[in-house]
């Protein structure tokens, strides 16, 4: 069944001016309840402005977005009730932290939402455990955490609204490999123990391809592709022509059918790498 | 919105502005300043508006840029202007009814005042958009330099480094409350009902972050700067050292034919302001 929808949409900045941009132009898209989508694009292809619309932070200049099949940009109270149905995470999220204390910076969602108190407090002790965050964290203030410690506290303050739909904008930007998997791994959590959908925008294309179903290709402001991961990343050239690129793993195991080695080169992750090795090596004889 | 606010910034470039020395820049936009508000008839103030054009043609800057720069003047402009032309009642009545009288004394204070409102704004944000902030420094603190006689030794400097980083600044900021407030209001933050306190009350969740924001691009810069081992203005040698240039001296000539201009067409011609 779809859950969103987006009908047409276009949005331009400072519109009606000399110096209106049109960031996103004729968007047309259904995000199926309960999928992992993926947003991949080029810098400035529209990626960050598309996913405002999706929870009507930006009002489409032209076009319509629906949520469950209604438009939400109709009133201020549809869009503002489409902020608590729609989670959206921005780029470097430890940025916005703002309470005393970790614990009320979770809150502060659930808060705005207007639900009575123990509602709030198991709702944030859920999205804490989600996250990994102790209650000994929950106490201290959000500017004593370490980098990786606030994204996930930032991120708990959006899950702890239960969305029905998050979207992270870049989540793992800037962060460690270990910090990333920690984010990653949440990210999966989160998705199997709610069944939500969950949308990501992401430049590293190894993250994208490990977790998300469906990706969206953004070029230039228009959706150059929406399709099955498998169907986007078997197309190497095409994503080249974009200036993007396919995940590590795979571009591998085109340098080595290059080679001249008979691989299969649709394998984007690394659990499909190391399958497709162990076969061939033992279809060569080498291992078994 | 606030992120279309662009004075302050500086779009590199090599025009006759961008090269010019900033000491005589500086210097140069203080007196057009001046002669914006002298003016006093139509024919000088033509020649203060001309001269603002061929300041911006010169500049090379795109014409986008300085009209995004003049756009949040628009509101103060069409306030002003409204107040001036129902107000001013010197002149001759030019019509009447029961609620408005339009004066001929309205009319020209209208006409003066947009003009040299926009003037303004455009030979001030000139200085910023052709002149880098190191180049600000540098200028402001030489023409400052005579005070240093009066046991402001280390101050000059210090102050003329104070406002580049704030120049510096201002974009940086308007682009974070941009982004904040986007990423609180995604999380069902009211900030357009309510009564006062409870909008004021709204605005914490931007203002402290960026509150916290800032310094933490306070630290970051003062890190970068003692790890350049910077430490005041004492013994700082410069690698580009300011010398007036005949380009300069020809820019000096032109200002010198448009303040003589001025000057002569206000004597010439009678005041109408
Ligand atoms: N607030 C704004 N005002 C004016 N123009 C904007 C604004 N935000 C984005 N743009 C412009 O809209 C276009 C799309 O920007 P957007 O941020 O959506 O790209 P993106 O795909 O998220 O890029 P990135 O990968 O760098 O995050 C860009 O050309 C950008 O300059
Ligand atoms: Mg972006």
């Amino acid at each position: 069944m779809s859950l969103l929808e987006l009908k047409n949409v276009s949005y331009t900045y400072s519109s009606g001016t000399p110096f209106e941009i049109t960031a996103i132009e004729d968007i047309n898209l259904t995000i199926e309840k309960g999928s992992f989508v993926g947003i991949i694009g080029h810098t400035g292809s529209g990626k960050s402005t598309l996913i405002q619309h999706f929870n009507a932070l930006l009002k489409p200049t032209t076009g319509q977005v629906l949520l469950n099949g209604k438009d939400i940009n109709q009133s201020k109270q549809s869009a503002h009730e489409a902020r608590f149905k729609v989670g959206l995470c921005f780029q470097y999220p430890e940025y916005q932290l703002f309470e005393t204390t970790v614990y009320r910076d979770i809150a502060f969602g659930p808060t705005n939402m207007g639900l009575s108190e123990d509602e709030i407090k198991e709702r944030v002790r859920e999205a804490a455990e989600l996250v990994g965050l102790t209650d000994e964290l929950l106490k201290k203030s959000p500017f004593e955490l370490s980098g990786g410690e606030k994204r996930r506290a930032a991120i708990a303050g959006i899950i702890a609204m239960r969305p029905e739909v998050l979207v992270l904008d870049e989540p793992t930007a800037g962060l460690d490999p270990s910090g990333r998997k920690k984010i990653l791994g949440m990210i999966s959590e989160f998705r199997k123990s709610t069944n939500s959908t969950v949308i990501i925008v992401s430049h590293s294309m190894e993250d994208v391809a490990s977790l998300a179903e469906k990706i969206i290709v953004m070029n230039k402001g228009r959706i150059y592709k929406y399709a099955d991961v498998h169907e986007i990343f078997t197309k190497s050239e095409e994503l080249a022509a974009l200036g993007l690129e396919v995940p590590p793993v795979t571009s591998i195991f085109l340098k080595l059918k290059e080679k001249g080695l008979d691989v299969n080169t649709d394998i984007y992750t690394k659990e499909q790498a190391e399958k497709e090795l162990l076969r061939y090596l033992k279809r060569e004889g080498i291992a078994w | 919105m606030v992120r279309d606010i662009t004075i302050g910034q500086y779009f590199p470039g090599n025009s006759v502005l961008h090269n010019a020395d900033p000491r005589l820049k500086l210097v140069l936009s203080f007196v057009a300043i001046i002669f914006i508000f002298v003016c006093n008839n139509f024919y000088s103030l033509a020649l203060v508006a001309l001269f603002s054009v061929v300041a911006v043609l010169s500049s090379k800057i795109s014409l986008k840029i300085i009209l995004k720069g003049l756009r949040p003047m628009l509101i103060l402009l069409i306030f002003t202007s409204a107040l001036q032309l129902f107000y001013n009642k010197q002149g001759e009545v030019l019509f009447t009814s029961r609620y408005l009288t339009i004066t001929t004394g309205g009319i020209y204070t209208t006409i003066f005042m947009v003009i040299r409102i926009i003037c303004l704004v455009l030979v001030s944000s000139l200085l910023t958009y052709t002149t880098s902030p190191t180049q600000l420094t540098d200028g402001i603190e030489r023409l400052l330099s005579p005070l240093k006689v009066f046991g402001l030794k280390n101050g000059v400097h210090t102050l003329a480094m104070m406002m580049t980083i704030a120049l510096r600044f201002i974009p940086t900021l308007i682009d974070e409350i941009d982004k904040i407030t986007s990423a609180q209001k995604a999380r069902g933050a009211n900030l357009e009902t309510g009564g006062i306190v409870k909008r004021a009350k709204a605005l914490l969740p931007i203002f402290i972050p960026l509150l916290v924001n800032s310094f933490r691009h306070a630290f970051e810069l003062s890190l970068a700067m003692s790890a350049r081992c910077y430490n005041g203005g004492e013994g700082r040698t410069r690698m580009k050292q300011l010398k007036l240039q005949t380009r300069d001296y020809i820019l000096m000539f032109s200002m010198l034919i448009f303040v003589g201009g001025v000057i002569a067409l206000n004597i010439i011609f009678e005041s109408v302001i």
